[in-house]
């Protein structure tokens, strides 16, 4: 869905910190939202997990930073980094022309998916949070 | 709770309807129309508009305004002819620096003086507190507007909107013309490392904001509107500090690396004593570039050398330039030689960088010293 001119999938998980996460198969990939993109305007610089590294829900795992400023970035779901996406290394641009596909940040194997996976929004719920935010 | 109202330019109608708004110093601002990187880069290789209207922009006029001048600030003003513009600071007695500014010589006994948004109120209250009497110091900030027209395109997009020969008026010189019909004050100075131009434009209050609009919409046809985000990013590549972050109250011209806007043997301004002072010792920390291989340096992260900490970066970002962070900092007098290695650690990690003294673009290809043809 799109809500106030941000693309809101309707097949994602995502959490108040405007991460998103997307269940495929064993694996989870994460990204951020469109919002969260087009708030830091032009995305230069992308700092992400290593691979083999272990992240916990909730905990900072990095950053994505534009010209002005630093946003940094919450993981969603506990477990271990898969992959990182490299092509973001040559263009972080990725992350405001594409922040669901081309622009995604990091694979992992969760390591406590069901239970984790309660204290997310779905796409309803987060549309909602979007638009108290863009009321205030 | 009460909430102070953000205070708006003149062509606030334009920026609402085309920019992302931020409050700065008070105002409501634009702070990019498009994105940031995008309109840097038009500023660096065509030319880009900035509404820089919030600037403080007082007047000072009278038989006694040279004198009064002359003891504000650490640059000669006697000695300036009229039709220059001149970047300069406002000390305290300490030697600190209050503000940096430009003041534009109009006449004999005539000025513009632009100061910071943020600190503009500071500003009056320290030029009426030294002011003698029977001088008029006058704000004329919400009567008047200004526009930036910055980058290597910038005299071909404003020549096409007055008569006055850009071509003729050289680097920080100004003069009044009528532009797109109006009253206005043009100077050849700017705070991005490029040609260009500051245009004044008299009798531009927010009950009537019709002509400046007019102006804005005419120069918009020819050249890029430009947010508050690039005006950073383009002052910083330039290596320019920008008040409250790289400068303040308590750094002095020499750490500052502007030293160059003492004149030599001038005395009797607020501040002389210890400048005449400072001016003999080394001083114990200088501002410099720097630039790291990976990672982007942002203000208040630690500097650090073989030996442990050596500075502290005062305001970072990403140079679409160099495509790398780069950072001015202020680093201990003995590691600040250019070229020097150093690291800034970011998020736990320790960021390898050099040294270098700015502009952090080379000088033959960007700004406004660039050779003609590239």
């Amino acid at each position: 869905m799109e809500i106030r001119g941000y693309q809101v999938p309707d097949d994602l998980m995502y959490t108040k910190e405007h991460e998103w996460a997307r269940e495929e198969g064993e694996v989870i990939r994460v990204g951020i939202t469109d919002y969260a993109a087009k708030t830091l305007n032009d995305v230069v610089y992308v700092s992400a997990p290593k691979v083999n590294v272990t992240i916990e829900q909730s905990k900072p795992m990095g950053a994505v930073e534009s010209i002005k400023a630093v946003s940094e970035v919450y993981a969603p779901f506990s477990g271990k980094v898969l992959e990182t996406n490299h092509d973001l290394d040559s263009h972080p641009e990725l992350i405001n022309k594409s922040p669901y596909m081309e622009g995604w940040l990091i694979m992992v194997a969760p390591s406590n998916l069901p239970a984790e996976r309660k204290s997310l929004l779905d796409a309803k719920a987060y549309a909602a949070f979007l638009e108290t935010l863009l009321q205030k | 709770m009460f909430k102070a109202v953000p205070k708006t330019t003149q062509l606030f109608g334009y920026h609402s309807t085309h920019a992302t708004l931020t409050e700065f110093a008070g105002y409501e601002m634009p702070l990019w129309y498009t994105t940031t990187a995008a309109e840097h880069m038009a500023v660096r290789n065509t030319s880009g508009i900035f509404d820089v209207s919030h600037m403080g922009r007082f007047s000072v006029e009278g038989p006694k305004a040279t004198g009064f001048l002359e003891s504000l600030v650490p640059t000669a003003v006697k000695a300036q002819p009229p039709g220059k513009a001149f970047y300069t600071l406002l000390l305290n007695t300490k030697g600190g620096i209050m503000d940096d500014l430009i003041i534009e010589k109009l006449g004999e006994d005539a000025y513009m003086v632009v100061v910071n948004a943020a600190n503009a109120k500071a500003d009056m209250d320290h030029m009426l507190a030294n002011s003698p009497k029977g001088l008029d110091v006058v704000d004329v900030t919400d009567s008047t507007a200004m526009i930036a027209v910055q980058g290597p395109g910038a005299i071909a997009s404003l020549q096409r909107l007055t008569d006055l020969d850009l071509g003729q008026l050289k680097r920080f010189r100004c003069a009044e013309a009528r532009v797109a019909g109006e009253n206005a004050l043009i100077s050849r100075t700017g705070y991005t490392g490029e040609d260009g131009f500051e245009v004044t434009v008299y009798d531009a209050t927010s009950e009537h904001p019709d002509g400046v609009m007019k102006l804005w919409e005419k120069l918009a046809e020819t050249s890029t509107p430009c947010g508050l985000g690039a005006r950073d990013s383009l002052r910083l590549e330039a290596g320019f500090p920008l008040h409250g972050a790289d400068i303040n109250q308590a750094t002095n011209p020499f750490e500052a690396d502007l030293a160059w806007v003492i004149t030599a043997g001038k005395r009797g301004f607020i501040g002389s004593e210890v400048i005449e002072a400072s001016a003999a010792q080394l001083p114990s920390r200088v501002r410099r570039g720097l630039v790291l291989d990976s990672g982007i340096p942002r203000h208040g992260f630690e500097v650090t050398g073989d030996a442990g900490a050596v500075g502290v970066v005062t305001s970072g970002t990403f140079s679409p330039i160099l495509r790398r962070g780069i950072a001015l900092c202020y680093l201990a007098y003995a590691g600040s030689e250019p070229g020097s290695t150093i690291g800034v650690t970011i998020r736990g990690v320790n960021q390898s960088g050099t040294v270098t003294k700015p502009p952090f673009y080379e000088e033959r290809l960007y700004g406004w010293k660039r050779q003609k043809g590239n």
